[in-house]
C-alpha cells in the first residue's frame, strides 16, 4: 500500500461528513425490534393480514438496508460512480427470478400434475375404462412435458 | 524550435483507490450471486402449491426446525459487528490503532458467535434429518424411509455385535445360532486346536465367542429383527398407515427386558404409572402420537406395571417384576427418525442450506480478512486503513444479506 493511496484515503475520509455511528446502530436495533413486534402483532390479533405483516417486515428490512448502505458503507457520501457500478448488477440480478417466475412461480405444476412426461400405453380392448383415465393423464405433458 | 509545454495527462478512472473500486466491483457480482438464491427461493415459495393451488411451502417451525429466536439473536450480532467495523474504520482514520484493533477483535468475536448459533441451528436440522433429498414428501415415502432406516440400523448393530468382514446376511444366519453358541464355540475351539493356522476356523471361533459373550444383546437384536420383519412386510403389503407405523415405533421405544417370574423373562413395551403419566403429558411434538393411542395403553392401579407380550398387555404387581434392562432397543432406534411427511420439504431444505450456507461461507471469509489485520497486533498502522475499509465494505454486505434473509426465511413463513 503506497503512501499516495493512503493519503488519498485520508483525503476521502476527511471529505466524509462525520456520522454518529452509534445513532445508526441504535436505529438498526430499533428496526429489528419493530420487525419482531410486527411478527408478534399477528399473534396478538392486532394485524389480521399475513400479507400486511410480510409487507411491514420487508419494508423494515429495506429501511435497515438503507441505513447500512448509506451510512456504514458511506454510499451517501460517494460520487455518482456508485450508480454506474451498482445499477447494472442490480438490474441483471433480477434476471433469474424473472426468468423463473412464469414457469415455477405461477403455479404451473401441482402434485397432481407433475412436471414430467407421462408415458402412456395405447388403450387396449380389454380395458375399456382405461381411455378416460389416460386422456386425463395425457393433459400433463401439455403443462410440463416440454420443460 | 519553440518549446511546447507537455499536455496534461488525461485523468482516467474513478476518484477512488483501485482496491476500493475492486471491492465495489466484487460486491456488484455478489449482489447478483445472492439475488439469484434469494429470488429463486421466493419464486419457489410461491410456486410450491398443493392440489388446490394453495401455498404448501413448509412453514410450521415444529416441522422445519427454523429457530426464530436464534435468527433474531444472529441479526443483532451481525448488526453489532457491522457497527464495530465502521468504528474500527473511523479509528484507523483518526490513527487510533488501539481502538481499531479492539473494535476489529470484537467483530471477530461476533462472527464466531454468529457461526456458533448457526451451528446450533444446523445441528437441530441434522438431528431431525431436515436435509435436502432425505425428507419424505408422501406417506409412502415416509413409511419406506422408516423401513430403510430401521433396516440399516439393525444391520449396523449386528455388525458391531458379531466380528468379521463377512456379509450382513451371513451375520444374520450366525445370529440365529445364538441359542446353540456355547456348544458351537466348544466345537470351534477343538477344530482350531487341531488346525491352529487355519484362518477360517479362527474366524469361526471368534464369531462363536462373540455370540456367547453378547448372547443377551444378540437375542434382543433378534426380537427387534422379528418386529422389523413384521413392519417391513406390512409396509410392502400396503397394510399399514403412517400413524400405525409411528405407533409401532413408539411401542418399540418403550420396550424393556423384565423378569416376571424366576424362570420367565419377557422383552416388550413396558409401562409403569410414572411412564404413563409422562406419555400423557408429553410435549414433544414427535411423541404426540402417544396420547392419540391412549386406548392402547393399559390402565394401571397404584403399584402395578404392564408389559405387552403376544400383542396383549399383561399387568403385574410391580413387586413381582424385576426390570432387567430398560429401553432395550435404544442402540438401534436412536438412529431411526420418527416418520413425518413434509410436502416440498426437500426444496425447502435445499434453499435454506444454500442461502444460509453461502452466507456462512462469506462470514468465514470475513473472519479471515479481519484475522489478517488482528495478527498485526501492536504493529497495526495507517498502511492497513484501506484494508480495513475494504474488508469493512465486504462485512457490511454480509450484514445486508442477513438483513433480508432474516425476514424471508425466519419471520414471513411463520406468520
Amino acid at each position: 500500500m503506497s503512501d499516495t493511496t493512503a493519503a488519498t484515503q485520508h483525503a476521502e475520509h476527511a471529505a466524509h461528513p462525520h456520522v454518529n455511528y452509534t445513532k445508526i446502530f441504535v436505529a438498526l436495533c430499533v428496526c429489528t425490534a419493530l420487525s419482531w413486534v410486527a411478527d408478534e402483532a399477528g399473534g396478538w390479533g392486532l394485524i389480521d393480514s399475513k400479507r400486511m405483516i410480510a409487507v411491514i417486515v420487508l419494508a423494515i428490512a429495506v429501511a435497515k438496508a438503507q441505513y447500512v448502505m448509506r451510512y456504514f458503507m458511506h454510499l451517501k457520501f460517494e460520487g455518482k460512480w456508485k450508480y454506474v457500478l451498482l445499477l447494472p448488477t442490480t438490474i441483471l440480478a433480477c434476471g433469474i427470478p424473472l426468468a423463473l417466475a412464469p414457469d415455477i412461480g405461477l403455479h404451473y405444476y401441482r402434485p397432481t400434475t407433475p412436471q414430467t412426461r407421462v408415458e402412456i400405453a395405447p388403450p387396449t380392448e380389454l380395458s375399456p375404462t382405461a381411455a378416460p383415465h389416460e386422456s386425463a393423464k395425457g393433459s400433463a405433458p401439455e403443462h410440463g412435458g416440454d420443460h | 524550435m519553440a518549446h511546447t509545454p507537455p499536455r496534461p495527462a488525461v485523468k482516467m478512472g474513478l476518484p477512488i483507490p483501485n482496491s476500493k473500486l475492486g471491492m465495489w466491483l466484487f460486491l456488484g457480482t455478489e449482489i447478483m450471486f445472492f439475488t439469484a438464491f434469494i429470488g429463486t427461493y421466493i419464486v419457489l415459495y410461491f410456486g410450491s402449491v398443493d392440489a388446490n393451488g394453495r401455498s404448501a411451502w413448509p412453514t410450521d417451525t415444529h416441522v422445519t426446525h427454523i429457530n426464530v429466536v436464534a435468527g433474531a439473536i444472529n441479526t443483532f450480532v451481525l448488526i453489532f459487528s457491522s457497527y464495530l467495523v465502521v468504528v474500527a474504520h473511523e479509528a484507523m482514520g483518526q490513527r487510533n490503532f488501539q481502538k481499531a484493533f479492539k473494535a476489529l477483535g470484537g467483530t471477530f468475536v461476533c462472527a464466531c458467535l454468529f457461526l456458533g448459533i448457526k451451528g446450533v441451528e444446523y445441528g437441530g436440522k441434522i438431528s431431525h434429518d431436515i436435509l435436502p433429498g432425505r425428507i419424505a414428501e408422501t406417506e409412502d415415502e415416509a413409511l419406506d424411509k422408516l423401513v430403510r432406516e430401521m433396516g440399516a440400523a439393525l444391520d449396523a448393530r449386528l455388525d458391531s455385535l458379531i466380528p468379521g468382514d463377512q456379509p450382513i446376511h451371513i451375520k444374520q444366519s450366525q445370529a440365529a445360532q445364538v441359542g446353540d453358541a456355547p456348544r458351537l464355540l466348544e466345537s470351534a475351539q477343538k477344530s482350531l486346536a487341531e488346525n491352529p493356522n487355519n484362518p477360517e476356523m479362527r474366524e469361526q471361533r471368534d464369531v462363536m465367542q462373540a455370540l456367547v459373550d453378547n448372547a443377551t444383546q444378540v437375542a434382543i437384536w433378534r426380537t427387534l429383527d422379528i418386529e422389523y420383519g413384521s413392519l417391513r412386510d406390512a409396509v410392502s403389503r400396503n397394510a399399514l398407515t403412517l400413524e400405525e407405523a409411528e405407533h409401532r415405533l413408539h411401542e418399540l421405544e418403550l420396550a424393556a427386558r423384565v423378569q416376571v417370574s424366576e424362570t420367565e423373562s419377557l422383552v416388550g413395551p413396558f409401562v409403569d404409572a410414572a411412564r404413563l403419566e409422562t406419555l400423557a403429558h408429553s410435549e414433544h411434538p414427535e411423541e404426540a402420537s402417544a396420547p392419540a393411542h391412549d386406548d392402547d395403553l393399559p390402565h394401571l392401579a397404584e403399584g402395578e406395571v404392564a408389559i405387552k407380550s403376544g400383542g396383549e398387555w399383561k399387568v403385574y404387581p410391580a413387586s413381582n417384576v424385576k426390570l432387567l434392562q430398560d429401553n432395550v432397543y435404544e442402540d438401534v432406534l436412536s438412529s431411526v427418525h420418527h416418520p413425518q411427511v413434509i410436502l416440498y420439504g426437500n426444496i425447502f431444505a435445499s434453499t435454506y442450506f444454500l442461502m444460509t450456507g453461502f452466507h456462512a461461507v462469506h462470514v468465514v471469509v470475513g473472519m479471515i480478512l479481519f484475522a489478517i489485520v488482528l495478527v498485526q497486533g501492536p504493529k497495526l498502522n495507517e498502511r492497513w486503513t484501506e484494508w480495513v475499509e475494504n474488508s469493512g465494505l465486504y462485512w457490511h454486505f454480509v450484514d445486508l444479506v442477513w438483513i433480508f434473509l432474516f425476514p424471508l426465511i425466519y419471520i414471513i413463513p411463520g406468520v
